[in-house]
């Protein structure tokens, strides 16, 4: 793919900002209720797909390996966090 | 047990033995803001007479008590982890501070409703206090992304004098003005 067609598909100002406006507006039409419990279901949610992928890199890992390899990751993340 | 699941039991549990708590941290924003995923349920508590360990023994076989306590700088609370079974979700509880910001938060929380029960959060304005904080001082991005969201999603109804009084007692005022010179027009 050449530079100038990469460049064509770069995020606009305009187009971040209507993205964020539909999140906003969508934020609006929820109760604080669902939405606290929303962060927990998202969470859950990631676990799973990352579970996944780590048995899919690790075949042979058991339950508690990839319980072990996903609390490592959780606390890279954190490290990354406290740091950015 | 999922991590919804482990946060209403603690929130039965903590209503049922008349604890006077409040969910704080991403819960909290995500309940004025937009929600995203949090690993982890903070709730602040005033145990005064009240026992953690027996909260936790109430709680069940699948909560349980880190013996490891550790220090919340900004406040300076004291800080205790309870890890959920068969999930990397965490419940940490946090002691009320002598802060006087903490204090005025815990004293103005509310009340939301959740599915058959409720449960107690701070104002979005106080969210907004905490949140420049730890932004300003706990260097943290999500915490100044999740002041954008709180402010972008209640428009109107923040109580900017509120705010403002306490960003100036906490020299959060800059990172304030400059959160909320980045939001695009709604």
């Amino acid at each position: 793919m050449r530079a100038t067609e990469l460049a064509d598909m770069q995020p606009t100002l305009e187009l971040i900002d209507d993205i964020y406006r539909e999140k906003v507006l969508r934020a609006r039409a929820s109760s604080p209720g669902e939405k606290i419990l929303d962060g927990p279901e998202l969470f859950d949610w990631a676990c799973q797909w990352m579970i996944a992928g780590i048995r899919n890199q690790f075949p042979h890992a058991d339950a508690d390996r990839v319980r072990a390899i996903v609390d490592e990751r959780l606390a890279l993340r954190r490290r990354l966090e406290n740091h950015s | 047990m999922t991590s919804r699941e482990a946060i209403l039991a603690v929130i039965d549990v903590l209503e049922s033995r008349g604890v006077p708590y409040m969910l704080v941290g991403s819960l909290s924003s995500n309940a004025y803001g937009i929600a995203r995923s949090t690993k982890d349920a903070d709730f602040v508590v005033e145990l005064a007479s009240h026992s953690l360990p027996d909260i936790v023994r109430q709680l069940g076989p699948g909560f349980r008590l880190d013996p490891q306590i550790s220090f919340e700088t900004i406040t300076g609370t004291t800080r205790h982890v309870v890890k959920v079974a068969d999930t990397s979700f965490t419940i940490e509880f946090f002691r009320l501070s002598a802060d006087p910001h903490d204090l005025e938060r815990f004293r103005r929380r509310v009340r939301v409703q959740l599915p058959n029960r409720e449960a107690v959060v701070p104002t979005a304005e106080d969210v907004i206090v905490t949140k420049l904080r730890w932004a300003l001082f706990g260097k943290r991005n999500k915490d100044a992304d999740d002041v954008r969201d709180v402010i972008a999603v209640q428009g109107d109804a923040i109580d900017w004098d509120y705010v403002h009084r306490w960003c100036d007692e906490h020299g959060t005022r800059e990172k304030l003005d400059e959160i909320r010179r980045s939001i695009p027009p709604l």
